[in-house]
């Protein structure tokens, strides 16, 4: 589902996009340690959920919209709600059935030495001794996990060729419906991320075979694609 | 030694701040540097601040362990006489620490390779259980607490502040500046000195031997390399494999500068070796066959009785004593010492 709302805003702000991330288990929003049960009947609490975007933007269906995107990253934080919604420039006026946004930090930005703001290594998605930024971290417990104190933990970073695990993510809106952007009127999407996905993904994620997986390589890779399929299909349901 | 000075634009900090310019010289005969101090101009205020933060205790758990615990200037800033580094709570290194210099030539850090940039590096050390067993926040928010870090901040960046990217921006000042090109081979590189009968032997049998890896001027190809060591079953340290996650790179290690290599024992990514001549008979007889073992190996280098007498006497020659006796670098509260350090963990 991509969810869209509209408010009217002051007219001489220039336009944007609101994107809400909101994440689900089992279609209702994720709350923090609270005990789940993932595809594979295994009980799990997460207590962080935290991933970097970048590069996001509206899809424009008509020529003419230079795809606009916004600069710098976005640490996308469960524990800090006001950090799930982010507001990013966009051209008025064109029709756009979706958005695209990168997940995690490209190469580029890898190796730029000491940085600050929403890279800064304090924000603890740093690696310190393999130097690179997780693209995303999910952290808890759970009963079957064999780490000490039944931890789980995805830390999932990677930015080199084959095991990157940075990637471009477009996401349309289902029946390819329709939103535009206005000086006007701000429009915020909703960008549901069902977490069913994440364990019931391409490479099946049973916590009992894989409770951590915290360093780059191959592994790190497929859960990275299984986290892209968390973000489900889109719908508008709201266009006013 | 005549010098090249390649910070040729005006320091904007240095016309804002006031501070004051410090522009990083590159001896004549060394290729241009990897790090450039690109957005991180190097002053006398910034790299003060670096040398104090390298030398303060703060910056680890218990207050013992200051980078200059294991990177101690009289063994050109690696640790003297240890094969692991003492740290947090009875604990040492997971590997022998590499001396400090000419670090802006190195693309990358770490006896394999995985950190990316040299403002990045002190993260690795401070973060780690068993080195400084510290944690960024906490170190900001002691450093905040000091009555005079906030105005060397203040001073060394323009603005109040302190932030990770700053105390790391200072580090990397101070230890980038960290460069040694005045040994005894440098003085007969600029015609200063001849090498005696003995070093000049061993000059041109180590470029027969052994520039192929250690080339000059910083003897040193940064190439990874499976040297032929048989591994340590307690240790089980792979190299640069735990980098890539490729098998190609199994037991590969950074070829170590051999400057300042008389100060710098004991040898090896774990320090196994404790003399040059156990290095030397190590290339002769001692080579593991394995898949990634480095080509020019596969047969050892032949090295004689002779030859690693010359040998020894021309890398005696790479020891760059005004370096380690250069007060810039010493600790700013004690100063330089002129003995070896004392084992105090």
């Amino acid at each position: 589902m991509l969810m869209t709302s509209f408010q009217k805003s002051d007219p001489s702000a220039a336009p944007s996009l609101m994107i809400h991330f909101q994440a689900y288990v089992h279609g209702e929003p994720l709350q923090l340690n609270k005990k789940y049960k993932n595809p594979f009947g295994e009980v799990f609490e997460l207590n962080r959920f935290r991933f970097y975007i970048g590069k996001a933007g509206p899809l424009y269906t008509e020529s003419g919209f230079k795809p606009t995107v916004s600069t710098g990253y976005q640490l996308i934080d469960f524990s800090d709600t006001s950090s799930t919604r982010i507001e990013i420039p966009a051209s008025a006026g064109g029709a756009c059935n979706g958005i695209q946004f990168q997940l995690g930090v490209d190469s580029a930005d890898q190796n730029k030495g000491a940085q600050s703001g929403m890279l800064d290594p304090a924000k603890g998605m740093f690696w310190t001794w393999n130097s690179g930024y997780l693209s995303f971290k999910i952290e808890g417990y759970s009963p079957i996990s064999s780490q000490p104190a039944h931890i789980i933990a995805y830390h999932i970073g990677g930015y080199r060729f084959p095991n990157s695990t940075v990637w471009n993510i477009k996401i349309n809106t289902t029946n390819e419906e329709v939103f535009r952007i206005t000086k006007e009127n701000r429009v915020t999407v909703e960008v549901p991320i069902e977490l069913d996905y994440f364990f019931d993904g391409p490479t099946p994620l049973h916590i009992k075979e894989i409770p951590a997986c915290t360093i780059p390589g191959p592994e790190a890779r497929n859960l990275s694609e299984n986290f892209i399929a968390s973000f489900t299909g889109l719908t508008l349901i709201t266009n006013k | 030694m005549k010098s090249v000075t390649i910070i040729t634009g005006i320091c904007l900090g240095c016309l804002l701040w006031g501070l004051t310019p410090f522009p990083f010289r590159v001896p004549e005969h060394f290729p241009p540097p990897v790090y450039r101090f690109r957005n991180n101009e190097r002053t006398k205020e910034g790299f003060e601040l670096g040398r104090k933060l390298f030398y303060d205790g703060r910056l680890s758990r218990d207050g013992n362990f200051p980078c200059s615990s294991c990177h101690q200037q009289y063994a050109a800033f690696a640790t003297y006489e240890h094969r692991l580094s003492h740290g947090f709570n009875n604990q040492f290194s997971f590997r022998n620490a590499p001396g400090l210099f000419n670090l802006v030539w190195q693309k990358e850090l770490n006896w394999d390779g995985g950190v990316n940039h040299i403002e990045v590096q002190p993260l690795a050390p401070l973060l780690d259980p068993h080195e400084m067993a510290e944690d960024i926040n906490h170190v900001i928010s002691q450093l905040k607490k000091d009555k005079i870090y906030p105005t060397l901040f203040n001073r060394a960046f323009g603005s109040p502040g302190i932030n990770s990217q700053r105390i790391l921006k200072a580090l990397a000042q101070f230890t980038g500046s960290l460069v040694s090109a005045d040994s005894k081979y440098d003085q007969v590189k600029s015609g200063k000195v001849r090498f005696n009968t003995y070093e000049q032997k061993g000059y041109e049998i180590f470029q027969q031997k052994c520039t192929r890896c250690h080339q000059e001027p910083l003897f040193t190809d940064f190439s990874y390399r499976n040297t032929g060591m048989a591994t340590d079953s307690s240790l089980n340290d792979f190299g640069r494999m735990r980098i890539t996650g490729r098998k190609e790179d199994s037991l590969k290690f950074r070829v170590p500068s051999l400057r300042n290599v008389f100060l710098t024992f004991p040898y090896g990514h774990d320090g196994r070796f404790a003399t040059i001549s156990q290095v030397l008979e190590h290339y002769n007889s001692g080579i593991i066959q394995s898949s990634t073992l480095d080509s020019t190996l596969k047969n050892g280098i032949s090295i004689t009785n002779d030859d690693r007498f010359y040998l020894i006497n021309f890398l005696g020659t790479l020891t760059d004593s005004i370096f380690i006796k250069n007060p810039l670098y010493s600790d700013p509260e004690t100063g330089l010492r002129n003995s070896a350090p004392v084992d105090v963990h």
